[in-house]
């Protein structure tokens, strides 16, 4: 089971990076972010599946579509949505993660026959108690980092809508 | 126990309450006077509670160690963080109209720095690591409508990406091997023969992404460009803490894990070592911006400086003073170099930084040339100067210990590097051809002659520094 979803998790990236289309190539990217997420699941972190479904598949990407979507407005757009939608291009990623979608039933199903993949199971509880003692300082680091970023971007964002607002 | 973490309690404070202050009231005075505050106040907290770890080493928490070398470190990394920031005031006014958030970012990238010499968990590397190159990036491509900063902002992103992507796969793998992520028990595997590949698998991509961030050969070729592109003060931030913070956190890697009992990494690290004092060396000799040969020039310089890691992994105590002096010589004579660049491109929209631009600065702007020439002196390794010393130390060292490949390429490099200093020294030498029109401002001015004096003193009188080193490594704190 490991090996299948290893399979989708590296085809599908490879297939992000090769789209020429950068919806397609998120499409794509989910998939491969949703492999994992099987994976980490099949390790015994639940956890850390549920975590990278929720933010990474679910809000990251979904901002990075939104973001993608709102970049092409214009008459031109309305065209490239239709080929979009073209039914070919969804085809594979379906089947992908129907497969996906199976391993993880089995998982559920039939876990004493299947080759299991020695691991500790990481409840919850347990992440939040060493992120809040042995892992603090490391957080708040992280803290750091995000206003570092938060603050550059904001400064290489801000020159563009000047440049837009002078026009 | 806490008190040792003041300092950074101090900076991170200075950061909040600049950045709440900019978002209250933007005053470019206000903002950089308050930097300096920070720096200065930090600066000083280091000697209020350096009682802490004179005699003991202060663990905080599993990602952190105090000890009085990082104690050393911080003050180096805040004293050349100060000296751009007193630069960057007149420099930044020609460049951008959002002055403010420059000074929020280089603190960031600051703390980052200090974080990294405390570090003894894979953890709380990565994360100082990111809070450099992050704010990096931004610092990077300050400067309001201009391309080449921009450019070398992209470009530093992407490989300083892969970089840290290749670190972490490096991490990944030692972990799979060891179960472990601190760096004093990463070493310790169940000795079969699959931890055994798994280890050298995932040292050989930690060193890769080490070898990224601190530009050795064969990853060097992101620094000339970000280099020649980056606005000067930053440039310089890059040359000096950026790596400055890298490499410490190399060493304690090195000492803790035990890295070079394994033959294989060893030699590869040799291999990198010898590789960038050569052809940094080699491909500095044909630049004629003076920012490149710099960046050519800097890699050459990690190179000699690896040959610490040989010795400290033998003799902790003299690699630790050997690195710690190499390290704040290469510190002094780059800020000058650098100093001088951006003294003089201050008042201007573009970087006078080419070979041309230098001609006959010694004439036209006697100080500044002065002071090209020593910093160029001082990197050349010539006697009377402080890089003299530091390179000394090397060469003793290395061959106090054998170690001959590196003492071989030492002195290849230091020869081929003479070359293209003097090219330097001659054409701040030369007759001007045109009256040079800049004009330099006089606090730059004097911090920079400050630095050069400081290169002069130290290289005819070195004790003081070294006897301050060697207070620092009475209690040797990680052996």
């Amino acid at each position: 089971m490991f090996y299948i979803a290893a399979a989708i998790a590296v085809s599908s990236s490879i297939l992000a990076v090769t789209r020429k289309n950068a919806s397609h190539a998120l499409l794509y990217l989910v998939l491969t972010l949703l492999a994992l997420a099987t994976i980490f699941f099949l390790l015994g972190a639940p956890f850390a599946a549920a975590l990278e479904i929720v933010i990474y598949a679910g809000a990251i990407v979904v901002l990075f579509l939104f973001v993608v979507m709102m970049l092409n407005l214009g008459r031109a757009s309305v065209a490239r949505e239709s080929q979009w939608l073209r039914p070919g291009m969804w085809v594979l990623p379906a089947i992908m993660s129907g497969v996906l979608f199976g391993v993880f039933g089995l998982s559920f199903l039939g876990t004493e026959n299947a080759a299991q993949i020695e691991g500790v199971m990481v409840p919850p509880k347990q992440v939040g108690e060493s992120l809040f003692t042995t892992y603090l300082l490391g957080v708040e680091l992280a803290g750091v980092l995000l206003l570092g970023a938060l603050v550059g971007a904001y400064h290489l964002g801000r020159r563009y809508l000047d440049e837009r607002r002078e026009e | 126990m806490f008190q040792a973490g003041l300092p950074y309690l101090i900076l991170t404070t200075g950061l909040i309450v600049l950045m709440v202050g900019v978002s209250i009231h933007r005053s470019h005075q206000v903002a950089w006077s308050l930097t300096v505050l920070t720096l200065i106040a930090t600066f000083i907290s280091h000697f209020f509670v350096y009682e802490a770890v004179a005699t003991d080493i202060v663990v905080i928490t599993e990602l952190f160690r105090v000890d009085s070398i990082a104690y050393f470190f911080n003050a180096v990394f805040l004293l050349a963080t100060l000296v751009l920031v007193l630069f960057a005031q007149v420099f930044l006014d020609r460049r951008t109209k959002f002055t403010e958030e420059f000074y929020v970012l280089i603190l960031a990238a600051t703390l980052g720095a200090m974080m990294l010499p405390a570090s003894t968990h894979f953890a709380s590397l990565i994360l100082g690591l990111e809070v450099i190159s992050i704010s990096l990036y931004a610092l990077i491509a300050y400067p309001d409508h201009a391309r080449p900063p921009l450019e070398a902002g992209l470009k530093y992103l992407v490989l300083s990406g892969v970089g840290t992507a290749t670190l972490l796969m490096g991490m990944a793998f030692i972990y799979a091997a060891s179960g472990n992520l601190d760096f004093s028990s990463i070493h310790i595997t169940d000795g079969s023969m699959e931890g055994e590949i798994l280890f050298l698998i995932g040292n050989t991509l930690f060193w890769c992404g080490i070898a990224f961030k601190l530009s050795l050969v064969p990853f060097h070729i992101w620094t000339p460009d970000v280099y020649h592109g980056a606005p000067s003060v930053v440039t310089a931030f890059l040359a000096t803490v950026s790596k400055g913070a890298v490499f410490a956190v190399v060493l304690r890697y090195v000492i803790e894990a035990d890295i070079l009992s394994s033959d294989t990494i060893s030699n590869a690290i040799m291999l990198i070592a010898c590789a960038s004092m050569v052809i940094g060396n080699l491909l500095a000799l044909l630049q004629n911006n003076l920012k490149r040969l710099l960046a050519y020039s800097s890699i050459a310089h990690m190179g000699y400086l690896l040959i610490v890691v040989f010795l400290i992994s033998v003799n902790t105590s003299l690699g630790y003073e050997s690195a710690l002096f190499y390290l704040v010589s290469y510190f002094v004579m780059t800020l000058a170099a650098f100093g001088v660049i951006i003294a003089l491109s201050s008042k201007s929209e573009t970087e006078v930084d080419t070979l041309n631009g230098i001609s006959g600065l010694l004439w036209t702007k006697p100080a500044a040339g002065a002071v090209l020439i020593a910093a160029a002196l001082s990197l050349a390794g010539i006697p009377l100067t402080v890089g003299f010393f530091a390179k000394y130390y090397l060469f003793t060292a290395g061959i106090s210990e054998g170690m001959w490949p590196l003492v071989v390429c030492l002195v290849l490099g230091s020869g081929l590097g003479i070359f293209y200093y003097v090219r330097i020294i001659f054409r701040t030498l030369e007759k001007p051809q045109e009256e040079l029109s800049v004009s330099v401002p006089w606090l730059g001015l004097s911090i920079t002659v400050l630095l050069a004096l400081a290169i002069i003193v130290f290289g005819l009188y070195p004790t003081p520094l070294v006897d301050l080193i060697r207070a620092i490594l009475v209690f040797p704190p990680t052996l």
